[in-house]
């Protein structure tokens, strides 16, 4: 174990040297490589794993806001093919002033609905992505409202609905 | 050709008794020990230590600030027993009692501490008080 781990890292190196490139063990003993690209080199890194292992595995595509930026980090599985695999992944920041990646859904199919839920979710905007609906918000939802933002493009206090307890409730004397 | 797999065991079955409870004219299934029905809140045990506030998922809880006690309404409750597992003096146990439907979502029987029991614990608290501070 950890031989496909030194592979991965090695080409990882090899092609990227600047790419920021952590390994954590966790106390079970599995080990998980984290990387940190920059938004010009997103495309092209996803591009590099999916030469570097044709059965590449997209697991999910995390988006979070954390504070001054826009995260946006995908789980990847590479070699898989005898237990345990490489799990590895890939954290991508944008600024709030700015906030776009390129699509990488020719790639990875999948990642087409993650993406459309990054888009609905935080407001990342993947250019050129064939589709931009949205995924899991309703339609009569209102346009600029960003439901997992922290900061005034979240949810505003007046779309916050509590059913009610009845304590409350008789203390105001309905 | 046809092919019945199950046509033995129904035949089996249909002399078999019915493997069924017929509820209301009989007792339902017994509950097993252990067993997560509505909560039952002892007023007098509380200590107002607001844990349960807490750990509650389902906001069954509000702190009463002036009396030092919670109140509760059953009614949204999920019977995860995580305020039983965290009360410290015992106050909240789980009972047996799972027949709980009813027509009104404010039965009485959903809620622990109305606004008027509130007010007759703060009076009472309050007669305490009194007591103590003339005996000192």
């Amino acid at each position: 174990m950890g031989e496909k781990e030194e592979i991965v890292l090695n080409a990882i190196r090899d092609r990227f040297p600047d790419v920021e490139v952590n390994v954590k063990e966790n106390k079970w003993g599995r080990k998980r490589i984290w990387v940190n690209v920059p938004r010009e080199k997103f495309r092209e890194f996803i591009k590099f794993l999916k030469e570097l292992d044709e059965d590449a595995h997209y697991s999910i595509g995390i988006e979070e806001d954390a504070g001054e930026t826009l995260d946006f980090s995908i789980h990847f599985l590479l070699f898989y093919d005898t237990s345990p695999g490489v799990s590895m992944i890939v954290k991508t920041s944008v600024p709030k002033n700015d906030p776009t990646l390129p699509d990488i859904s020719d790639i990875f199919p999948i990642s087409l609905q993650f993406e459309r839920e990054a888009m609905e979710m935080v407001g990342i905007d993947f250019k050129g992505a064939p589709d931009k609906r949205r995924l899991f918000l309703p339609d009569d939802f209102p346009e600029g409202i960003y439901p997992l933002r922290h900061d005034e493009k979240g949810i505003p206090e007046n779309m916050v609905k509590n059913a009610g307890h009845p304590y409350l409730l008789r203390r105001e004397g309905k | 050709m046809i092919r019945l797999p199950l046509l033995p065991t129904v035949i089996k079955n249909l002399f078999k008794r019915p493997a069924t409870n017929p509820f209301p004219k009989t007792e339902p299934v017994p509950t097993p020990e252990g067993f997560r029905g509505k909560i039952v809140y002892n007023v007098e045990k509380c200590v107002g230590c607001r844990m349960c506030v807490t750990v509650c998922p389902a906001g069954v809880f509000i702190y009463l600030p002036e009396i030092r006690k919670v109140t509760l309404w059953t009614g949204r409750c999920v019977f995860c027993k995580q305020c039983v597992d965290v009360c410290p003096t015992g106050a909240l146990q789980m009972s047996d009692e799972f027949l709980l439907a009813s027509y009104d979502k404010y039965d009485g029987k959903f809620i622990y501490l109305t606004p008027e029991e509130a007010e007759e614990i703060k009076k009472k608290q309050e007669e305490l008080k009194k007591a103590k501070k003339k005996s000192q």
